[in-house]
């Protein structure tokens, strides 16, 4: 190989390493414990979030709350966000669900919130019709899961604390 | 199977790219009529309901796009241009329709296993882990055929396009590795790391493949286009600094502070590479507008230039925390994304695909009539598309940051965007349609407009 063949192909990859060093490599490195929000999941939990994953909630809600829209206070009322998320929140989360649109509200805080908190009827009544609970939604209604699966999925909304 | 004569897997690759294209535009329409009519999800029968489940549909119509259609043109326009640059014959054409063939294994197991629900769950990454190996085997193979021609050309001087091709690959393999966690059958990191990591592929997926690999081809056509030389050959370095930018996708969030300030730098840093580029490119073409009028090609690549130089300006716009925050999450991004690879390198592999196409099948496009057709619907079907959702998105922010407007009213507010978006998308999909029937019709015959006019070399180049 000519030399300029060398410098193009070690130039990408040393570039590329730095960049691996500093932008995953340094900040995966720093100390992050479990946060006071952060539980490890039941068995049913897992499940109900493997669910969240295959039905792709993760594309319209995100699970994320940042600095700017939080809310000081941990309970909240509906249609607060709640508090600002934490990197320690995500400690037994894999894959987290950041997301990067919110055609539906974020649900950090679902479980926090009045009312809908941890009532497990509307949940599952929400799942199952998502227009006769919220009109001009626009969720899928997800009547094609289980009886189980949609008391999985539920067990996990009830972790969004 | 395996044919051995010049251009046959070039050309299979481009066809095959856009029998791709149309399964995406179809799943896409579908999307955007959930959105504008969120009751028609309810009247799908209860058998088919999963598959077509929005969570579901959409990384099939993102994951099908992104490797389906135009990963398979890239490849395609790449096996066509690299005999040319080199002076030689490919390195091993039969290894290119081995790749081929591997690649629409690829695809249809994605086109099976996403509606399935079988994903990874990450953005952009979902594909399964078997279907991450064979993405990465495929790329390999790319590299082999684009490295090979390099080691064994007889045109010693090696042109910026082929400079770009070769970084792409020795760039974008390890990026999926690592981005996708290759070597682990889950795919994915635990905790804050994982929406890091995820993040970082991401942004090189655009960044390393479809960006540095575009701009070689579209430096390659555009002097043969425009039959001029090209204004400078100095080489930008694209993925050198733009690899340290991939959390200015997530801005303001529970990463450290510190990497998204870095991430800034490097994200205003990466406008001195758009600016050499877009000198170059305006530069060559300036005195040539006027065959972009005749030449649907040339219109398509300058047209997705100007498309490109808007995707940066909003690219680094985004990339501060304070425009971030206002328009993130919001419908903006959808537009945002959109531009960038429909509204530019789609339209760059629409220009590539009308230039290369008669060279590989020997005769003019079938009709000129219909290649105007596509441009101008999808052009202006796109563009309304794009400004519909900025303006969605924009409304959106407001309506958020006002927080006393509840949020299913801020959802019922976008219903008109949602509408106009429909028909702008369903716009844009009438010009592909016209666009697939043509290159079809090309393939399959000559253009009864030109039936007497001299068939053009094969090997023209």
């Amino acid at each position: 190989m000519k030399p300029s063949l060398i410098y193009l192909t070690f130039g990408s990859l040393i570039s590329l390493l730095l960049g691996i060093i500093v932008t995953i490599i340094i900040p995966a490195a720093e100390p992050i414990g479990p946060s006071e929000l952060a539980r490890p999941y039941t068995e049913q939990e897992l499940w109900g979030r493997e669910i969240y994953k295959r039905e792709g909630c993760h594309y319209c809600h995100t699970q994320q709350v940042r600095a700017p829209e939080a809310n000081a206070v941990m309970i909240h009322k509906r249609g607060d966000i709640g508090p600002e998320s934490a990197p320690g929140d995500y400690y037994y989360q894999s894959p987290v669900f950041w997301g990067t649109e919110r055609q539906g509200p974020d649900l950090t805080h679902l479980a926090s919130r009045e009312g809908i908190g941890n009532n497990v009827a509307w949940h599952i009544q929400h799942f199952k019709t998502p227009r006769g609970i919220s009109p001009g939604s626009l969720m899928p209604s997800f009547d094609y899961l289980s009886e189980a699966e949609l008391q999985a999925l539920t067990a996990y909304m009830l972790t969004l604390k | 199977m395996l044919p051995d004569t010049p251009d046959s897997a070039s050309r299979r690759f481009l066809y095959s790219a856009i029998f791709w294209l149309l399964v995406p535009g179809l799943f896409g329409l579908t999307l955007a009529t959930f959105l504008y009519l969120p009751a028609t999800q309810d009247l799908i029968p209860l058998a088919i309901k999963p598959l077509l489940s929005f969570g579901r549909l959409r990384p099939a119509h993102v994951n099908i796009a992104i490797f389906g259609w135009l990963s398979q043109a890239y490849a395609g326009a790449i096996l066509f241009v690299m005999p040319r640059l080199t002076r030689a014959r490919l390195y091993s054409e039969r290894l290119a329709h081995v790749n081929l063939w591997l690649w629409n294994l690829m695809i249809a197991a994605a086109m099976i296993t996403l509606p399935m629900g079988m994903t990874q769950g990450r953005e952009y990454a979902e594909m399964i882990w078997p279907l991450d190996l064979l993405l990465v085997a495929n790329f390999v193979l790319l590299g082999i055929n684009i490295w090979g021609a390099v080691l064994r050309r007889a045109e010693q001087k090696i042109y910026v396009s082929v400079w770009n091709f070769m970084a792409s690959i020795i760039i974008f393999v390890p990026v999926y590795a690592v981005g996708n966690k290759i070597w682990d059958p889950s795919g994915a990191f635990t905790g804050m790391t994982d929406n890091i990591v995820n993040y970082f592929y991401v942004h090189n997926l655009f960044n390393s493949w479809f960006t540095t690999a575009g701009v070689g081809l579209a430096l390659y056509l555009l002097p043969k286009a425009t039959d001029k030389p090209l204004y400078s050959h100095r080489l930008a370095l694209w993925g050198l600094w733009s690899v340290w930018t991939g959390q200015h996708h997530q801005l303001n969030s529970p990463a450290p502070d510190w990497l998204e300030y870095l991430t800034v730098v490097f994200s205003i840093l990466a406008a001195v590479p758009t600016i050499a580029f877009m000198v170059n490119f305006f530069a060559t073409l300036r005195g040539s507008w006027h065959k972009a009028a005749d030449d649907v090609g040339l219109r398509f690549l300058a047209t997705g230039a100007i498309f490109w130089a808007l995707t940066c300006v909003q690219g680094v716009a985004q990339s501060f925390r304070t425009f971030s925050m206002y328009v993130h999450f919001t419908n903006w991004v959808v537009g945002h994304s959109h531009l960038a690879f429909v509204a530019d390198y789609s339209f760059w592999a629409f220009g590539l695909i009308y230039f290369i196409v008669p060279k590989v099948v020997g005769r003019p496009i079938y009709s000129k009539k219909l290649m105007e057709w596509h441009y101008w619907l999808t052009t202006g079907g796109m563009t309304v598309f794009m400004i519909t959702l900025w303006i969605a998105g924009l409304i959106q922010a407001q309506n958020w940051l006002s927080n006393s407007i509840p949020f299913i009213a801020t959802v019922r507010s976008l219903q008109p965007y949602f509408m106009i978006r429909f028909f702008g998308g369903l716009t844009a999909g009438i010009g592909i349609l016209c666009f697939a029937y043509n290159i079809w019709q090309t393939a399959r015959q000559p253009s009864p407009e030109s039936a007497a006019s001299p068939v053009l070399a094969a090997s023209g180049d």
